[in-house]
């Protein structure tokens, strides 16, 4: 189960489908709730969910898309589950777009990402030279300050983005939520992994 | 070890993805090998070794885009090598040129190490001890079967009963998408779907094809399809031009049961691994607890040809780590001390005495007279006895139930291994 903003709406995706995911609303700090019929749920940052499926840690996961673009985890990405909306898009400051210039005068244009590897394919998938700068969180501070041209970043409503005087200039791939398998659980659960995926298909 | 602020020599590091392999690990990985080698030869299937280093050219010519990710190197002439990132490979070009003339089919085993670099932030191993077996010649879905069966035997041998083994066809799903009439652009988007394991791209690849029902909704189901002969029935009813592919895999699952591994099989047209390389069937063992296959194979007909003597092929590979894995989690917590003496005395004056119960056959481990490590010694690497010179005979301590003796003759009072 991703934290953060994923975690309500796959709570209520998951009871909406008929797994008892009462449990999770009452976990408070713990971090892994067993519920009434045998399910255990493990809550952990979205970004650590593909590591734990992956190892078999995790029968099944609930991640964003732009996760598993990042990752490129070796899972089964069996669903789309259709919430968590957003769009992973390059955008840099309002105003003239910095971006051909920096090409034309600089030879590449300087990126600040959390999401290093989608920037990069991105870029060169369009044929431009990128540097790629690695950051924590507060993406939208760095080409204010100079740090870069633009970013790479994931947005909903662009708010944040608008807030801070950033404009959206290219998509480069529309998210939303997936359910993902562990290789192994994928074949050796095959009816539970199955059965849940049609339950989340019908809710 | 360097406290703190101290200085010391730099830690000894390994490079990403290397490890040592200590002496308990190590006993039990030649255990495993053991009883895997003893089941292929018990099948017929021969060992055969392969040099670590190969010419990338020649490697490279297995399959489209050539072996992928491994570490190379130049030779003093500049060309380059490759440190073998599989055994299948190099097995089939042995095979295909240094057995050209065998009459077939040949069966050959193998058990050597591989090496790949590891993938930046991942947790994987540059090198993989490997067991496996290839038998090349043999055609039909009785050849398949044959391998199927080695494996789950070997499996079981290992201490791994509860192994899957999923069982899938890339020439029943080229059946099926010609069926549909798929064209090859369609046919790359569903590839490249199926090999990064995304049902959900899949799913939208079949869509946009266009298709009337039961053919749309099979093809969208296609890799989702797990379970016994209802799948292969499914798809013969609704692609009728792929019921021979499906006749085909029926009958192996028929033969995969009369070799008494019917249990641990299962369908599972999901198994649609490395296109380029595999023609026929393909599949994948799983152990419960592990995350990823403990073996994975498969029939590459097309292989061979590219190095010599075209052959049909059809084999498999046990990644050895990962069967350890599975079946450590079987093993008993405490392992009693095992059969073997620490013998005082037994590296200088009583050299006689530890020469006799080797030749009988039992592990002496000898320390010169006076040793006062002996008891250490042996709790360390687990030996069961403890023996010094005591007056004209012995004073024994067994660690097994912590009681000490006097004996004149060792070899009388220390049971040797049957």
């Amino acid at each position: 189960m991703p934290l953060g903003a994923l975690f309500d709406e796959s709570v209520a995706r998951l009871a909406a489908a008929g797994v008892d995911a009462a449990p999770l609303a009452g976990a408070g700090r713990r971090l892994v709730v067993a519920s009434a019929n045998g399910t255990t749920f493990i809550t952990t940052r979205p970004s650590d969910v593909p590591t734990y499926v992956e190892a078999g840690a995790a029968d099944v996961g609930i991640v964003g898309k732009d996760v598993l673009r990042e990752q490129v985890p070796d899972v089964y990405e069996v669903l789309d589950l259709g919430f968590g909306r957003c769009r992973m898009v390059y955008a840099t400051a309002e105003g003239e777009d910095p971006t051909p210039a920096a090409l034309e005068h600089l030879g590449a244009v300087r990126v600040a990402t959390k999401y290093p590897r989608t920037a990069e394919a991105h870029f060169a998938a369009t044929g431009r030279a990128a540097e790629v700068v690695r950051v924590n969180g507060s993406v939208e501070l760095a080409p204010l300050v100079g740090l870069a041209h633009g970013i790479v970043d994931l947005t909903s409503t662009g708010r944040t983005l608008r807030d801070n005087g950033l404009v959206a200039r290219e998509e480069i791939f529309a998210s939303s939520a997936r359910l993902i398998a562990n290789r192994v659980s994928h074949k050796l659960q095959a009816r539970a992994v199955d059965d849940l995926v049609s339950r989340l298909e019908a809710s | 070890m360097a406290v703190d602020g101290e200085a010391g020599p730099a830690p000894a590091t390994l490079p990403a993805g290397a490890k040592d392999v200590l002496p308990v690990e190590a006993e039990e990985l030649r255990e495993l090998e053991g009883r895997i080698r003893a089941v292929a030869a018990a099948f017929g299937y021969r060992e055969v070794m392969t040099p670590v280093l190969e010419l990338a050219e020649v490697l490279d010519r297995a399959q489209e885009g050539g072996v992928g990710p491994a570490f190379r190197l130049f030779d003093d002439h500049g060309r380059v090598l490759v440190l073998r990132p599989d055994l299948t490979i190099p097995v089939a070009r042995l095979v295909a040129t240094r057995l050209a003339d065998h009459p077939g089919p040949v069966r050959v085993a193998y058990l050597a190490r591989v090496f790949r670099p590891p993938p930046a932030g991942r947790a994987q191993a540059a090198e993989e001890r490997q067991a496996g077996a290839e038998l090349v010649g043999a055609g039909g879905a009785e050849a398949d079967a044959e391998v199927i069966g080695l494996l789950v035997s070997a499996l079981a041998a290992a201490g791994l009963g509860d192994a899957r083994v999923a069982v899938g066809d890339v020439s029943l799903t080229a059946a099926v998408l010609d069926g549909l009439g798929a064209s090859e652009a369609r046919r790359e988007r569903l590839r490249s779907a199926a090999s990064a394991r995304n049902l959900v791209a899949w799913r939208r690849a079949a869509r946009d094809l266009d298709l009337a029902d039961p053919g749309r909704t099979l093809l969208a189901e296609l890799p989702s399809l797990r379970g016994g002969e209802e799948v292969l029935e499914r798809v013969a009813d609704a692609v009728p031009s792929a019921e021979p592919a499906c006749g085909r895999l029926a009958r192996l699952l028929d033969l995969v049961a009369a070799h008494g591994a019917g249990e641990a099989v299962m369908i599972d047209l999901g198994v649609l691994r490395d296109w380029a390389y595999y023609s026929g069937v393909v599949f994948e063992a799983y152990a419960p607890g592990v995350g990823a296959p403990v073996a994975v194979g498969g029939r590459y007909d097309r292989m061979a040809g590219r190095f010599g003597r075209a052959r049909p092929a059809v084999g498999f590979t046990i990644t050895l780590e990962r069967l350890h894995r599975a079946v450590a989690g079987q093993r008993p917590e405490e392992a009693p001390p095992r059969d073997g003496v620490v013998l005082v005395g037994g590296m200088d004056d009583d050299l006689a005495a530890a020469r006799a119960m080797r030749a009988a056959g039992l592990p002496v481990v000898a320390l010169p007279t006076g040793d006062e490590r002996a008891e250490r010694l042996a709790a360390a690497d687990g030996w069961r006895w403890v023996a010094a010179r005591a007056g004209d005979g012995y004073r024994v301590l067994d660690r097994a139930s912590g009681r000490s003796f006097a004996c004149d003759e060792l070899q009388e009072a220390l049971p040797s291994p049957p």
